[in-house]
């Protein structure tokens, strides 16, 4: 049964071009979670996006795991009716087993993305 | 090897069919009826391993299953309660092309879009994939031993399911001993005696019959099983075969149930699926529908009703609509339009699912909404509260004794979990004037650290939800939704902002932030003691450390008493609780749940949106007149206001006591003059009043409020609310 923890992460909704702009963190896991917005993780110290009007918090809102890749794949089959990319590295979002999930999918490993709220209920769903 | 039919073992050969084990026993499943061997009508039906209605040429015999005949006439009973049946699992698969059928059509098509380049998922009942039903998408749902197959298909769906042949409609078609012309081949391949054998229409091919011409009239028969076919000639004179076995070689019509499902998707029929039908002639008597026993003389009557078109005669009469979904009778219900009308009218259109489905095989891959939990859900649990779902969320009812709960906030402090309130931040050059057309309130002169209530209003004038504005600076606001309502609220601020134009930037921090309501008289002190000094002013707010904590403080009340809601990183929430419950023991300190706020924000008075308001409750109906600003020039709703403000009041959502210390329900109906006059939205007794209290939607009779309205036999005195505190003197200490 896996165990979300509470995934430490800068958010940052801003500009698409600004944002476009941004050079990130080699190290940052950063996830394009809409046009306007991105999830960065670790958390960020300064944050260089040029708009003014940016917001920019620290995000203690989503919850994480790790699956190995043939973990993730066979609970995908099961439980996600979208389809999954091919490519690696790959980020998607969407409903998986019922909850708003977000997916970075790498050759090795997927980490799983969830509203820390519903942590609860998808560790219950992937161990059903 | 055996199988058990109704209790008694059964022999079948490795590979057979439960209904050739069956045939072979000289058991018919449902008593009689033409058999076709193909999974089309519905005559092999049986309950088989405790699931109902399986088409038994569909299965493989064995050893060891239980088959129950449904027999003919009788629905199977009703599983006895042994708890909950098999879950079953969904599997997704995506595909460009998804083929059903790997007949000579299938195999084509798939090997055509194969060299098109196209991934391609062949389907196949013979390969233990029965597909059920195509939804939109274009989804094809199938059914397997080990799993329901949800297969995505990126570009098109071809049904090459072959063709069924045509059943007979005479009197007497209930019989047993009738069998298609291919199932008669079937059967006679698989060892069985048919006996003698008569072949009406297309011979059964390798199978020795008498073959006979005619017109098909009536099957004659003793105990439930044909004797003779009578047909008639061409000089008008009847005549009877004897026989065993009668095999009707009566024509095709296509298996194309499918294709119908996919109207206005893309989805084709291939091959004989796709060919047109064989129409019979317009029997003049017996039962068109066995499944639905729908006879000729019911068609008749439903065309004399007026019920002339396909789709119509189908809903009137139910043919088409049973086990089989029309494989029998629709050939029947064409020719019969056809001869009363003027033409042949397509078939009717289908529908998921094809084939009985269990209830975990409709289930597969179906989810329940999920409840959120807020980061403090451990410490409610811990401290033994009953918790409840509350606009999406698991929230604590109470924790034991809502009595001393309601007292800690009147009297001492108290606190609350609030982390579900929608929270939000508005950014960008356009946030005053997206706000100012969002909202009914003047936002313009909200002035920096200060909040104003804020109602949320439709286009139509109604009332969707209600919440806090909060100025940050002249370009950034904060904005606080009901619990229900955040999801809403994202959808709705952003598709406005879109629509506008605006350039701002939206965010939801609902689940980042947890929230805590610091309640009650000693509320301040609590606080100074967690080194928080210069609070907010009321309705101001703050960004503050309390325990050394980061917190943005709304001051602001929905208890009646002074009240500061502390909004925080939600992973610091559980820390946040701990200290002030650790640091307000001595203060006498209880953490309350919803049903004690409940009671406390109706002795003030406040409107909870969705419970005390309706879906056509104006500001004007629930008193709110004086958070709308119909002198700005423009919000939504504004234009609906200004229309209905014409219109006399019809209702109005008042306040009622009564002595009484039992309160009439929630959804109590009112009387006036033992007319209907109303319904209660919310009810409490209040101990601090010493009387029962309520928000009741009171009807105006002859453009007036009754001064007072019986509900549950007793009378109830309207008053103005606020009911508690009327100078609002506790909260804005």
């Amino acid at each position: 049964m896996p165990v979300f923890k509470r995934l430490p992460a800068t958010r940052i909704v801003a500009a698409p071009v600004a944002l476009d702009e941004v050079v990130w963190p080699e190290e940052a896991l950063v996830l394009r979670l809409a046009p306007d917005e991105v999830l960065v993780m670790p958390p960020l110290g300064s944050v260089p996006v040029g708009d003014p009007h940016a917001i920019i918090i620290a995000e203690g809102g989503f919850a994480g795991v790790w699956f190995t890749a043939a973990e993730a794949l066979t609970f995908l089959e099961c439980a996600c009716e979208w389809e999954i990319p091919n490519e690696r590295p790959a980020f998607a979002q969407g409903a998986v087993a019922g909850i708003a999930t977000k997916i970075w999918l790498e050759e090795e490993r997927v980490l799983f993305v969830v509203p820390a709220p519903y942590a609860h209920d998808f560790e219950e769903r992937v161990g059903e | 090897m055996r199988l058990i039919v109704d209790n008694e073992p059964v022999t079948f050969n490795s590979g057979e069919s439960v209904l050739i084990a069956m045939l072979r026993a000289g058991l018919q499943p449902t008593g009689g009826g033409c058999l076709c061997l193909g999974g089309d009508c519905p005559h092999c039906i049986a309950t088989v391993d405790g699931v109902s209605y399986v088409r038994t040429c569909q299965v493989k015999a064995l050893p060891g299953m239980i088959v129950e005949r449904h027999h003919l006439a009788e629905y199977p009973p009703l599983p006895g309660v042994q708890g909950p049946g098999r879950g079953v699992e969904a599997s997704n698969y995506q595909c460009d092309v998804v083929v059903i059928g790997a007949g000579e059509a299938g195999l084509a098509a798939v090997a055509e879009a194969e060299a098109e380049g196209k991934q391609v998922l062949l389907l196949d009942v013979g390969r233990g994939q029965e597909v059920v039903g195509i939804y939109s998408g274009p989804l094809v749902v199938a059914r397997t031993a080990e799993a329901m197959w949800h297969v995505h298909a990126r570009e098109e769906v071809i049904v090459a399911t072959g063709a069924a042949e045509i059943q007979p409609v005479v009197p007497g078609s209930e019989l047993a001993g009738l069998v298609t012309a291919r199932s008669a081949v079937q059967l006679a391949e698989a060892g069985l005696d048919l006996g003698r054998v008569v072949a009406v229409g297309s011979p059964p091919e390798g199978v020795e019959a008498e073959l006979v011409a005619g017109e098909l009239v009536r099957f004659e028969g003793e105990q439930g099983r044909v004797t003779a076919v009578v047909l008639r000639d061409e000089t008008d004179q009847e005549r009877a075969y004897l026989c065993d076995t009668v095999s009707l070689g009566l024509g095709w019509h296509p298996r194309d149930a499918l294709r119908r499902m996919g109207h206005d998707l893309p989805v084709r029929a291939v091959g004989s699926a796709a060919r047109e039908s064989d129409i019979p002639a317009c029997p003049p008597e017996g039962v068109v529908c066995p499944c639905a026993n729908v006879s000729v003389a019911d068609l008749d009557f439903a065309w004399e009703q007026g019920f002339q078109e396909m789709e119509l005669m189908k809903r009137a009469t139910l043919a088409g609509t049973g086990t089989c979904q029309g494989s029998v009778c629709l050939p029947y219900l064409r020719s019969f339009l056809a001869q009363r009308g003027s033409e042949l009218q397509p078939a009717f259109t289908a529908r998921p699912v094809t084939r009985q489905l269990t209830m975990g095989e409709i289930a597969a891959g179906a989810h329940h909404q999920p409840v959120a939990r807020t980061a403090l859900d451990g410490e409610h649990h811990r401290l033994g509260a009953q918790m409840e779902r509350s606009g999406g969320w698991w929230r604590p009812w109470h924790y034991g004794d809502v009595w001393s709960e309601y007292w800690a906030v009147r009297e001492a402090v108290s606190i609350m979990d609030v982390s579900t309130l929608g929270k939000f931040i508005v950014s960008g050059p356009d946030a005053l004037s997206f706000l100012e057309r969002l909202y009914p309130t003047q936002v313009a002169t909200i002035r920096e650290g200060r909040s104003r209530y804020a109602l949320l209003l439709d286009e139509r004038g109604y009332v969707m939800d209600d919440g806090l504005i909060c100025k940050e600076s002249d370009t950034r606001y904060t904005l606080t939704f009901t619990s229900g309502g955040s999801s809403f609220a994202e959808m709705w601020l952003r598709d406005w902002a879109s629509s506008w134009g605006m350039d701002v930037r939206i965010l939801n921090q609902t689940y980042s932030l947890g929230a805590i309501n610091v309640t009650g008289p000693l509320a301040q002190e609590l606080l100074g003691r967690l080194g928080v000094r210069e609070l907010p002013a009321y309705l101001g707010h703050k960004r503050l450390m309390v325990a050394g904590l980061p917190c943005h403080i709304f001051r602001l009340s929905f208890t009646g008493e002074l009240s500061y809601e502390l909004h925080h990183p939600a992973e610091h929430s559980v820390t946040l609780w701990r200290r002030l419950l650790a640091e307000g023991a001595d203060l006498g300190i209880k953490p309350h749940g919803l049903d004690a706020l409940l009671r406390l924000r109706l002795e003030k008075g406040h409107v909870i949106v969705g419970q005390d308001t309706d879906f056509d409750s104006t500001p004007r109906r629930i008193q709110h007149e004086w958070a709308v600003k119909l002198e700005k020039e423009f919000f939504i709703g504004r234009q609906a206001i200004l229309r209905t403000n014409k219109i006399p009041l019809d209702k109005l959502l008042v306040g009622l006591e009564m002595s009484d210390n039992e309160p009439p329900y929630e959804g109590a109906v009112m009387q006036v003059n033992g007319e209907y006059a109303g319904f209660v939205t919310s009810s409490t007794y209040s101990p601090v009043l010493g009387k029962s209290v309520m928000l009741a939607w009171l009807h105006l009779i002859d453009g007036a409020l009754a001064e007072e309205v019986v509900v549950d036999d007793r009378i109830a005195r309207r008053v103005p609310v606020p009911f508690y505190d009327k100078e609002a003197g506790r909260a804005r200490v």
